[in-house]
């Protein structure tokens, strides 16, 4: 088999599986013995230029290739790589033995807007009449042909008595050291596979198939030019997957410069970066057999040693260290068992060694008894691992890690990029005692960067509560640098070119989908932060726009609460807050017109509204000459007039404009005793004087008159309204402070011509037993006819 | 051993003689390597439980769903191993124990049925008095237990329901397992264990009466849990086989159900289990006791039994509706409740197809 596809035209042709340590293992065994002057790898072949960081001593996988268009919508194409794919050990081999390699696949620009293409023309079929032209594809043939595949992978698991494909491929292909065989059976089987979809794809995925055809007719170019340039052809070795072997071992076929020429292409950058064994196994580039990197790299290490038999050790036996670190003890005996008992799982399927199945079950079975959530996160990690690639320095460069570096540097915080956390405060003051205006803002700048940083999901830096909550101009900040961050970065450079532009995108985006008042104010409060000021004004825009249709005065306080916070600092960020002067103006009007009819509500919501109202007083006040304050006391005198609002609201009302000044006492005196007349409800009466008094103390107490009204009230109440009152009033008094209620004591002394010591005494010693008593069945107090 | 004769009448027939000629043929057919003291190679093992072909016999499946229990389960006895198998009730734990014995060692008679009664004697041995109190202790007034005879003909037993036992009781097994010796001091001697000794045990894990097991015992088995049937294909298919067996066996004078009937009886069952419909649109309550999938085999199979006897064979409605009523509503009040809430909320909007049996579960209920 091996010798007639080199007949083909004498070129070596090693198909392989993506990610796998078997084929990286019998990769190298071929290398060695064929020796080759150039190896050809299946990959963009604009890519080439990167080899030579890819094989770098420092470069330590996972890493990956990434491709990005440069126009938006940015769109993307990955190619990741592990320290045991087979592409990255044929590379290293070629730079240690000073032998050429290069990519050999469609350029990214081709190849993005190819798929592109793809996307396109199902997206139109999608969209195209209910009655498909039966003679062209279909997105549900297109499922449906997937199906077939997936049900084609599952027949052959199936036939092996194997319960999943991936099973089946680690025990036949992945565990198979003999020399050639690996090679010659995965040819086979690819070709065998390619057949029988094939005619099937042709017809129900044409645009799958035309994908695969266009990419192999150029690759074969790429071989023929290879030997036109020189090369033996038995001095070559191409790397493929091996579904492309069968195809690229003839001659025919051959992609003309015409063809090249018309082929559709977006223009693209390139650029390494580190990887992750998470994203690696939670995105598979290629879908095949890397859900569990870690395992896989120990399996190779495992290989290089030539001791693959005792993975089944190392593996449970890591499995065991990490459950006894978390606290779950396991014997050394459960693992043996464990390790026989793979084995013997391995055995019943005619294999030598254990697959990650077998270990997984054993595991399951002896070292967590049985129950899979004891041994999860174990098996998590030793699966998945938290190894993170590295790059070496200046590598990686897309245009976003080079601007922050240049902000870095012009912020003068070099030195925080290393991977121990630190501590920065920042004074976001202007600091006078410098010459240059930069350096005079240069906390400013910082702050501007961090949040724009943390707008952008780049977890380099995390904001601390500052020791003085009150210090606007103070922030705490802890800095740390890790490669995760650095990935983080890379990514961002789809979103734009600079922190600036990036951040400037994911806001505008927030901005586009957000929903609610209270959002849009954070989102405010976010560009604020992050110094964007057109976003600032996009966000005003957005605000107002939601702001028309709402209605609910807690919302729109928590808003213009916000925006009252950022007009009042703004000039620390030097940040013109003048245009949002007229939306907090606006709000203000609303929150004042709504007021009435929000003020109609059952006591749960009074709650909150009190402190809404409260809140919005105190804007009306930092703000008077803006807003229309006039207006606000108008709604609130209603508020207090009206009988059929909530009786705390009206209360609290009433107390709002006492301390204005815009209640004269005889209208305190008529509205007390309008309110605590004879015959209201007790729990209007006191539900309102726990309204009035809940906010300046002083100023009650101050005003003996009302005291003797209360007093007056509750001599007026039959026994049972008595007793309701006193629930209400206790309420309302049990926020007094203990010099507070002396002050009543005092006052209501007076009233009754005791002695005001006496009295005082009495309040405020232990309670007797029988008056403990008392209060518990206050406590008991039915409430049902409420 | 019995006549075959004799077996005619006996109520169950035990995993051996029931599938006799499946055991042989598997054996004829053997190409694997067989164990020290097996009857069969492992391979084998699992054809006879999860089915297959024996040259030409047919092998019925034994235990549907999850192969890979069953791989895992003849895999912990192939490195003699004890195996425990834990699962809610009628999940077939006792069905695997028995088919294994019958296929491992060729019976699946030496057992233990565990109770709160069982005491270390029924573990270990005891005595014949009279001879003991006329002789002294002499091998012949042993009397051992099925774990001792199992270790003397390096056989397997099972031990059934191992959690209801106390706990001291289980820990007699402790030194059993670790040591496969049982020491017999008033002989001075000690059973060995021949090659082949394995317990295979169950245990409940949602159930009252239950004891928790120790520690050290635990880590003597190689514990799996069998889970309910995954979809509801699976449990149907569970269903039919078990019925048309047990139908057969007893002889009952009724039709095998229909698949709709059956479709029925196993969607109510899994959405009750789940707490939610198949479809996972609405959230439904649970009834305070378990419904099994064993459970709705008796279902079945007595309603047939009410169909031959007081109808024409064939299953009604009516037939259904009293099965279900006396399944799922153990505990009177509270599951009543959750019965008539199930029959109003999710049944009567099922259309045409459920009316019928709507109706009839509806008077039952009330």
């Amino acid at each position: 088999m091996s010798s007639q596809l080199e007949l083909g035209i004498g070129v070596h042709i090693f198909g392989v599986r993506h990610l796998s340590p078997g084929g990286s293992k019998h990769l190298l065994d071929d290398l060695n013995r064929i020796k080759p002057k150039i190896i050809l790898i299946e990959g963009p072949s604009d890519a080439s230029s990167e080899i030579r960081h890819i094989t770098q001593r420092q470069t330590k996988p996972p890493i990956a290739i990434l491709a990005f268009t440069e126009e938006l919508p940015v769109r993307t194409a990955l190619w990741p790589l592990a320290s045991y794919s087979p592409e990255y050990q044929a590379m290293k081999w070629a730079a240690d033995h000073k032998a050429q390699s290069v990519f050999i696949d469609l350029p990214s620009s081709v190849m993005i807007a190819l798929q592109d293409m793809r996307k396109h023309e199902q997206q139109q079929r999608a969209e195209s009449s209910p009655t498909p032209d039966p003679e062209q594809f279909t997105p549900q043939a297109e499922v449906l042909h997937e199906a077939v595949h997936e049900s084609l992978y599952d027949q052959i698991a199936q036939l092996s008595g194997e319960d999943d494909y991936d099973m089946y491929w680690e025990r036949n292909y992945e565990h198979n050291l003999n020399e050639h065989a690996y090679r010659q059976a995965i040819l086979q089987f690819s070709e065998q596979m390619r057949e029988l979809t094939e005619a099937e794809e042709q017809h129900s995925s044409a645009s799958e198939h035309a994908y695969n055809a266009i990419r192999e007719s150029y690759m074969r170019r790429q071989i023929k030019q290879t030997i036109e340039s020189g090369y033996q052809p038995e001095d070559i070795l191409v790397v493929c997957g091996a579904y492309h072997a069968a195809a690229l071992s003839h001659v025919s076929d051959i992609m003309t410069d015409q063809e090249l020429q018309s082929l559709p292409s977006s223009s693209t950058k390139l650029t390494l970066m580190p990887y992750s064994y998470y994203k690696l196994s939670s995105m598979s580039g290629y879908g095949a057999g890397n859900h569990a990197p870690h395992y896989y790299e120990m399996m190779w290490q495992q290989m290089n040693r030539e001791a693959l038999d005792e993975l089944p050790h190392l593996y449970l036996s890591s499995v065991a260290r990490l459950l006894r670190k978390a606290g779950t003890h396991r014997s050394t005996a459960e693992v043996i068992e464990a390790v026989r008992m793979a084995q013997s799982l391995s055995a019943l399927h005619g294999g030598s060694i254990p697959v990650l199945r077998d270990l997984q079950d054993a595991a399951q079975t002896l070292l967590g008894h049985g129950d899979l959530l004891v041994i999860a996160e174990s098996l998590a990690q030793i699966n998945v691992g938290t190894t993170i690639g590295q790059l070496a320095e200046g590598v990686s460069q897309t245009p976003i890690q080079d601007d922050l570096n240049r902000l870095l540097q012009q912020l003068k915080l070099t030195k925080y990029k290393t991977t121990i956390a630190q501590d920065l405060m920042l004074d976001l003051r202007e600091n006078r005692r410098v010459q240059s205006k930069e350096s005079a803002f240069l906390d400013l700048h910082r702050s501007f960067l961090f949040h724009r940083l943390r707008l952008l999901n780049i977890h380099f830096v995390q904001q601390q509560q500052t020791q003085q909550d009150q210090a606007t101009w103070a922030e705490r900040w802890i800095i740390q640098w890790s490669p995760e961050v650095e990935i983080q970065v890379v990514e961002s450079t789809l979103l734009g070119e600079t922190v600036e532009i990036a951040a400037a995108y994911v806001l505008q985006q927030k901005l586009d989908h957000c929903l609610t008042i209270a959002e849009a104010s954070d989102l405010i409060l976010i560009a604020c932060e992050s110094g964007m000021v057109t976003q600032l004004e996009n966000g005003r825009q957005t605000l107002q726009r939601l702001a028309v249709d709402n209605q609910d005065v807690i919302q729109i306080t928590l808003a213009a609460r916000s925006l009252s916070k950022i007009i009042q600092y703004g000039d620390l960020r030097r940040i013109d807050t003048m245009p949002l002067i007229p939306l907090l103006e606006q709000l203000f009007t609303r929150a004042s017109l709504f007021l009435v009819t929000s003020c109609q509500c059952n006591d749960e919501v009074a709650h909150e509204m009190m402190k809404s109202i409260s809140e919005l007083h105190t804007i009306g006040l930092d703000h008077i000459e803006q807003l229309d304050y006039q207006l606000w006391l108008e709604q609130l005198t209603e508020v207090m007039e009206r009988d059929d609002l909530n009786a705390k609201l009206s209360g609290f009302a009433c107390s709002l404009l006492i301390e204005r000044n815009q209640v004269s006492a005889t209208q305190l005196a008529a509205e007390v005793s309008r309110r605590l007349s004879p015959g209201v409800p007790a729990d209007l009466g006191a539900g309102w004087f726990e309204g009035l008094s809940s906010r300046n103390r002083y100023m009650l107490l101050s005003r003996t008159s009302l005291w003797e009204q209360l007093h007056q009230y509750i001599e007026s109440l039959e026994d049972d309204d008595f007793v309701r009152a006193l629930v209400f009033l206790r309420r309302a008094f049990s926020t007094f402070s203990p010099s507070e209620k002396n002050m009543i004591a005092e006052l209501l002394g007076e009233l009754w011509g005791v002695n005001t010591e006496q009295a005082a005494e009495i309040l405020t010693e232990e309670l007797k037993e029988e008056e403990a008593k008392m209060i518990d069945d206050l406590n008991d107090f039915d409430f049902e006819d409420f | 051993m019995s006549t075959p004769e004799s077996l005619q009448d006996t109520m169950r027939q035990s995993a051996e003689l029931l599938y006799a000629h499946e055991l042989e043929a598997l054996r004829q057919h053997d190409s694997g390597k067989i164990p020290a003291g097996w009857q069969m190679s492992p391979q084998s093992v699992l054809t006879f439980i999860t089915g297959g072909q024996a040259g030409k016999v047919p092998i019925t499946p034994k235990y549907i769903g999850n192969r890979r229990l069953v791989e895992m389960a003849i895999a912990t006895l192939v490195t003699d191993r004890a195996l425990l198998l834990i699962g809610e009730p009628g999940t077939a734990k006792s069905w695997l124990s028995e088919n294994l014995a019958a296929a491992i060692y060729g019976h699946s008679n030496l057992v233990v049925q565990g109770t709160a009664g069982t005491s270390e004697e029924h573990v270990r041995y005891s005595w014949n008095y009279a001879m003991l109190l006329a002789n002294g202790p002499t091998p012949e007034a042993l009397v051992q237990s099925p774990i001792m005879r199992a270790m003397e003909l390096g056989g397997i037993a099972r031990f059934e329901e191992i959690s209801r036992c106390a706990s001291e009781v289980q820990d007699a097994l402790i030194s059993i397992l670790s040591e496969k010796t049982i020491a017999v001091p008033e002989l001075g001697k000690e059973m060995n264990a021949r090659k082949g000794f394995s317990i295979i045990a169950t245990a409940n894990t949602r159930d009252r009466g239950v004891n928790e097991m120790s520690a050290a015992l635990k880590r003597r088995f190689n514990i799996i849990v069998l889970p309910a049937p995954s979809s509801l294909e699976n449990e149907m298919d569970i269903v039919r086989k078990r019925v048309g067996e047990i139908a057969f066996a007893y002889d009952l004078q009724a039709a095998v159900p229909a698949d709709e009937a059956l479709l029925k009886v196993v969607t109510i069952f899994r959405e009750l289990r789940s707490g939610m419909t198949l479809d996972r649109k609405d959230k439904l309550k649970s009834p305070a006791g378990v419904i099994s999938t064993a459970e709705a085999i008796s279902l079945l199979t007595n309603s047939m039994a009410l169909a031959a006897s007081f109808g024409n064979g064939e299953l009604t409605d009516e037939d259904l509706a009293a099965g279900l009523q006396g399944a799922i509503v153990k505990d009177d009040d509270k599951d009543r409740i959750v019965w008539k809430e199930y029959l109003d909320n999710v049944m009567k909007k099922r259309g045409e197809q459920w009316r019928g049996l709507y109706q009839a579960c509806k008077e039952m209920n009330e």
